[in-house]
């Protein structure tokens, strides 16, 4: 298998609102797929064309090189924003009807549902679970056929600290199964903190993609700290790959470089100097800066 | 894929209790209609009401085989109470976004609309086989004959009875699949059917200054409720005052109504087909 999911081309349109506008993705088996953007940039709809329920105005997508769509939804396991189940159903008998379409056994419901720690409320009906427990069934139901592709929705959206924590907790899990997964969110620290690749969207184009490592790194600023600010500053002045000074609040100063300079040379520079810091910390880059960066370049 | 669709709706309905007491308030109604007839005849005769002379208890509605045809037409004004069953059904799948979710986890549209389809034909059978099994046994009691060639013949009434409550629900899941509604649709469903088409019909059929020209329609309209002037199943009371009644399979209404129940489905899949799922 060569690719998980590839989309070509894909669009739909609302009336005159593009939703999504010639989309081109791939992901590959074992990736981590994060897509980012912020409300409305299209990520449900595209979920929703690759899961069937959304028809495309144009474009098509396929399944692990072309599988036939239907059986390859039963490999899917979903959990989309809001859980969908029987009200007047108990956990069991819910899960009985999706494993009856995903086409498992049903010997699976009591594994999965000790799995998302609902057993003991197994033969309760849906309509009396909370939304964290809702949430958690759904997980369940997605885990079901032991899927090798997640497709997550803004997983945490709506769940209170503990439930967004157990949830992150699971998709770490059965990312180190080596499932493959998709992520839909706006929330940047999710993306970045579990997937391996990205892609951003804002009303319907795709602004960007790639890994998550290559556009993380080190950036040409360093915050440093000294005793004397003054004597700082005439120092750092004077340093060959100096570009820019600003003071940072209480934190000390920010120090812009010049390309090909680190902060090695320059705790290297200061020291020689005579000047010992007592802060240098080189700023990372984060996927929030990125994708701010990336929104308003295009 | 038909036992998968099958057993899909199966477990969807199994534990729903609204499905079971509708069920069972439509087979009530329907031993009331069908069985009923021996004691409204009794107490005809006990108020003392005789036509020339003649006991009201005589009159062998019950007899094989013409059981068949009477029970055929008298059930299949409780039908209505099934296309309710039909249109929760589907209903449910979109307040519950199950039917979503069903695609999601992994079927197609056409074996969504496949299990309703299903549903309608297993509602369908049950009725008729409950509507055998029912007026078999009155008839046991109350006819005046036992021979098994007259026991068993004219049963092509119990098929007619199918296709009539097949058609009908079809129409339901078309209307319903339009209308999305559980209330609109039920509601719609009781005006349109039981009071407004009948209405319609019968102008069409029976005003005198129109009726060459429109009195075709009438069989064609799309519901049909009642087949009373024009249906799969004709009225078959008319022979007890020695007139002719239809004596098996109508072919022309039987052609109307599977090329109404096939527009149905169609109309129905394309729709749901063509539109995206909320």
């Amino acid at each position: 298998m060569n690719t998980t999911l590839e989309i070509k081309n894909l669009t739909k349109h609302y009336g005159r609102v593009q939703a999504v506008n010639q989309l081109d993705l791939t992901v590959k088996p074992g990736e981590i797929y994060g897509i980012l953007g912020p409300n409305g940039s299209g990520k449900t709809t595209t979920l929703g064309m690759i899961l069937d329920v959304i028809a495309p105005t144009s474009g098509d997508y396929s399944w692990f090189d072309g599988e036939n769509k239907v059986t390859s939804r039963q490999k899917i396991g979903s959990i989309l924003e809001t859980p969908c189940f029987y009200s007047y159903m108990t956990a069991v008998q819910n899960l009985r009807v999706a494993a009856h379409i995903k086409e498992c056994s049903f010997d699976r419901i009591d594994e999965v549902l000790k799995r998302v720690n609902l057993y003991e409320r197994r033969n309760h009906p849906f309509k009396t679970f909370s939304l964290g427990m809702k949430q958690r069934l759904s997980i369940a139901a997605a885990l079901l056929a032991n899927p090798p592709v997640m497709i997550l929705d803004e997983p945490t959206n709506g769940l209170d600290p503990q439930g967004i924590a157990e949830v992150r907790g699971l998709i770490k899990d059965i990312a180190d199964e080596g499932k493959t997964i998709i992520i839909a969110s706006h929330l940047l620290d999710e993306v970045q903190k579990v997937c391996t690749h990205f892609c951003v969207m804002r009303r319907g184009h795709k602004l960007h993609d790639g890994s998550v490592a290559d556009i993380l790194g080190e950036t040409n600023y360093v915050t440093v700290s000294a005793e004397s600010e003054e004597n700082l500053q005439t120092v750092v002045k004077s340093f060959d790959g100096f570009q820019g000074i600003e003071k940072e609040g209480l934190a000390g100063f920010l120090v812009e470089l010049k390309d090909g300079f680190s902060s090695t040379d320059l705790n290297n520079y200061c020291f020689s100097q005579g000047l010992t810091l007592s802060k240098l910390d080189p700023k990372t880059k984060s996927l929030e800066e990125e994708f701010l960066k990336i929104l308003s370049e295009k | 894929m038909i036992v998968k669709a099958f057993q899909l709706e199966w477990l969807k309905v199994r534990h729903y209790r609204v499905f079971w007491v509708l069920l069972g308030l439509y087979l009530l109604s329907l031993i009331v209609l069908t069985s009923g007839g021996a004691v409204f005849l009794e107490f005809l005769k006990y108020r003392g009401l005789k036509w020339e002379g003649i006991d009201p208890t005589i009159i062998p509605i019950y007899d094989f085989p013409d059981v068949w045809h009477n029970n055929a037409w008298l059930g299949h004004f409780t039908k209505i109470f099934l296309a309710f069953i039909v249109v929760i059904s589907v209903t449910n799948d979109w307040t519950f976004h199950t039917m979503r979710q069903n695609i999601i986890d992994g079927i197609s549209k056409k074996e969504f609309i496949l299990s309703k389809i299903i549903l309608i034909a297993f509602l369908g059978a049950i009725s008729t086989v409950f509507l055998f099994v029912t007026s078999f046994l009155i008839a046991l009691v109350y006819s005046h004959t036992h021979a098994v060639s007259d026991m068993f013949s004219n049963l092509e009434f119990l098929f007619l009875y199918f296709v009539d409550i097949f058609k009908y629900c079809t129409f339901a899941l078309f209307m319903t699949i339009i209308m999305r509604r559980p209330g609109f649709v039920i509601v719609f469903l009781i005006f349109y059917s039981l009071i407004i088409e009948p209405i319609v019909g019968a102008i069409l059929k029976f005003n005198p200054n129109i009726n060459e020209v429109t009195g075709w329609i009438e069989p064609w309209l799309p519901s049909n409720y009642f087949s009373i002037t024009s249906g799969l199943i004709e009225v078959p009371f008319p022979r007890y005052f020695l007139q002719e009644v239809q004596e098996g399979i109508l072919w022309y209404p039987l052609f109307i109504a599977i090329v109404w129940s096939a527009v149905f489905i169609l109309l129905s899949a394309r729709r749901l087909i063509k539109n995206d799922v909320r």
